[in-house]
């Protein structure tokens, strides 16, 4: 393979990885932003995606799991929210760490015991399997898929946040809560809604990784860390952090490992070590 | 302010007892189950240190533990140093490393701070997982046990060495209980209550945040010999984040901030795991019900649960929250 060629291999390859980790941080990060909660669970929940995916596809196909998948997740998020996350709304970060970590090991174990323990497989869609030929490298159609997608998302939550009603209502809320309120912005309401589409998001990110890594109980917790990374790094509560954040952490981790393949992962820690003594808010703080 | 109430004394003597009659009647399995006990009850009082009275909730305790632990493991095998040198240089290394952690977490607040030291504890767990020195993910073996031959006690016996290390954890309680009472102790309670006002009496916050985190990350650290010791094996899922989630759940379990509800906590939490286990695989999904039960109903654990039980009952008397 050509010089070229190879590098071009890995920037699609980080990406991709990119992409995948906004669709998880965007969610997490607005919702915090919004209302300072932190939902450790986010990583069960995008498992939860990932399996639903898998389960539906072998029933209707890769698509019907693809469309569901976040739609059941975000029914999850519903109940979650109805039955812990609304009671939790007053108390400190303290216990918000503490029964999303809870939530992590029951949903952990629930997927245990739905699907067991074998990791599932799911196929690439047909349409999306085979390679393109992109910048001398052919690469799989599918991981371009997941990029376009990642792109189109962002693409769409950014129209929504900077150009409608709800979006300017989101951002009010991000600044001042309390001020948002006294105009009469529902703020309750408006992060039940963040909070539903965060974990639509994450479904929908489990969806489209399932045909990528093999589906496990123990995927929500591998990605949970990488996740916060992302949305600490790009700063809490923001859409241009979490992208920030998110190729900050893909191009890191994908040229990392092949440069430097022993330093790889210290040197992600490292990153986000120093953006937390030099700028405590992260790189685009939502408030400033 | 740390105190011991008559409550705290009667509980304190009540684990102690059972802790010893225990280990007198019990078979081997039951032993493990002890040492296992006492060493997390250790690392839990080391958190509770820091979370309890100074805000600090760290989710690099269980990094901290794994260091001492390889530490410990490296200059006893490798390195060739006599096992209590190594153990007392397993508890200097990690305590340095708590304090540098402490002194550049110490200006962060709240979430802020329990990422910055979950980021710390990661790095050092990719750090060990990737480095051929500490045998990577295959871990480390043949890890020896202090030697006390010569006082006539031979910890290779699993008796003597499960009441070796409750005869450490009450070492590390009396050294927190005793920190905690010290003029250090009481103004980490007091910039917990107020930093602002911490600050404006003189205090040098950041060195009292960093110095006690020192000194927890020190026990810590011991827990951690303790148990390259217990098992003779160590590997790098000793580091991972989840052991410092576990450690805090143990001291929420118990009561946060009680440093009698950690021991509690410990004993309740790896007696239920074994309990659980033995009808199930699916002790996660127990635990994690059973934090968010404690956590939902704003008791501050067991421990934390019967002291406020016990005050409404006499009203009279004033115990205080810290």
């Amino acid at each position: 393979m050509s010089d070229t060629g190879f590098w071009a291999l890995q920037t699609l390859n980080a990406l991709q990885l990119s992409m995948l980790l906004f669709l998880l941080s965007i969610g997490l990060t607005v919702i915090f932003g919004l209302m300072h909660f932190v939902n450790l669970a986010h990583g069960a929940l995008y498992a939860l995606g990932a399996y639903l995916a898998a389960t539906l596809a072998g029933l209707g196909g890769y698509w019907l799991g693809f469309l569901l998948a976040p739609v059941g997740v975000a029914a999850v998020g519903v109940l979650l929210y109805a039955g812990l996350i609304r009671h939790l709304r007053q108390a400190g970060p303290m216990a918000q760490v503490l029964v999303t970590f809870g939530l992590i090991f029951a949903l952990l174990d629930l997927t245990r015991i739905v699907w067991g323990d074998l990791p599932l497989s799911l196929n690439t869609p047909e349409v999306l399997t085979g390679r393109v030929a992109l910048l001398g490298v052919k690469y799989p159609t599918y991981r371009l898929f997941v990029i376009a997608l990642g792109l189109a998302v962002l693409a769409g939550l950014a129209l929504v946040l900077n150009r409608t009603q709800v979006g300017a209502m989101i951002r009010a809320g991000v600044d001042n809560d309390a001020m948002a309120a006294c105009l009469g912005i529902r703020v309750e309401r408006l992060f039940f809604l963040v909070f539903c589409v965060g974990c639509a998001l994450a479904g929908l990110a489990g969806a489209v990784a399932a045909p990528l890594l093999s589906v496990r109980p123990e995927m929500g917790l591998e990605i949970l860390i990488p996740t916060l990374i992302v949305i600490v790094i790009g700063g809490l509560g923001s859409l241009k952090g979490a992208v920030a954040g998110s190729l900050v952490f893909g191009f890191v981790q994908t040229f990392g490992a092949v440069l430097a393949p022993q330093l790889a992962s210290v040197l992600i820690y490292g990153l986000l070590a120093a953006v937390l003594v030099l700028r405590p808010a992260g790189l685009f703080p939502a408030r400033g | 302010m740390f105190r011991h109430t008559p409550l705290r004394y009667a509980t304190l003597l009540l684990l102690a007892a059972a802790g010893i009659l225990y280990a007198f009647t019990t078979g081997y399995f039951g032993l493990e189950i002890l040492a296992e006990i006492a060493i997390l009850a250790m690392l839990a009082v080391s958190l509770d240190l820091v979370a309890g009275f100074g805000g600090m909730v760290s989710l690099c305790h269980g990094a901290l533990m794994g260091a001492g632990a390889y530490a410990y493991a490296l200059l006893s095998t490798e390195a060739g140093l006599s096992p209590p040198l190594a153990m007392a240089a397993a508890m200097a290394l990690a305590g340095a490393a708590a304090w540098l952690i402490g002194a550049i977490c110490a200006r962060t607040q709240g979430i802020f701070f329990i990422m910055a030291t979950l980021a710390f504890g990661q790095m050092g767990y990719a750090y060990v997982f990737e480095s051929p020195l500490f045998g990577g993910d295959d871990g480390l073996a043949g890890i020896p046990r202090l030697d006390l031959s010569a006082l006539g006690i031979n910890l290779g016996d699993s008796r003597t060495f499960a009441l070796f290390c409750l005869a450490a954890l009450a070492l590390a309680y009396g050294f927190a209980a005793l920190l905690l009472r010290s003029g250090m102790g009481r103004s980490l309670v007091g910039i917990l209550h107020n930093e602002q006002r911490m600050r404006a009496l003189g205090l040098t916050v950041w060195r009292t945040k960093a110095d006690m985190f020192g000194l927890s990350g020190m026990i810590a650290g011991a827990a951690g010999a303790l148990a390259a010791q217990h098992s003779m094996f160590i590997s790098p899922g000793l580091l991972s984040w989840t052991v410092s989630g576990e450690a805090l759940v143990v001291v929420i379990l118990g009561g946060l901030g009680t440093l009698v509800g950690p021991l509690v906590g410990a004993a309740a939490f790896v007696s239920l795991k074994h309990e659980v286990a033995a009808y199930t695989n699916h002790w996660h999904l127990i635990v994690g019900a059973i934090l968010i039960a404690v956590v939902m109903t704003r008791a501050n654990g067991l421990f934390g649960w019967l002291e406020s039980r016990l005050v409404r009952l006499r009203p009279s008397r004033s115990t205080d929250d810290a």
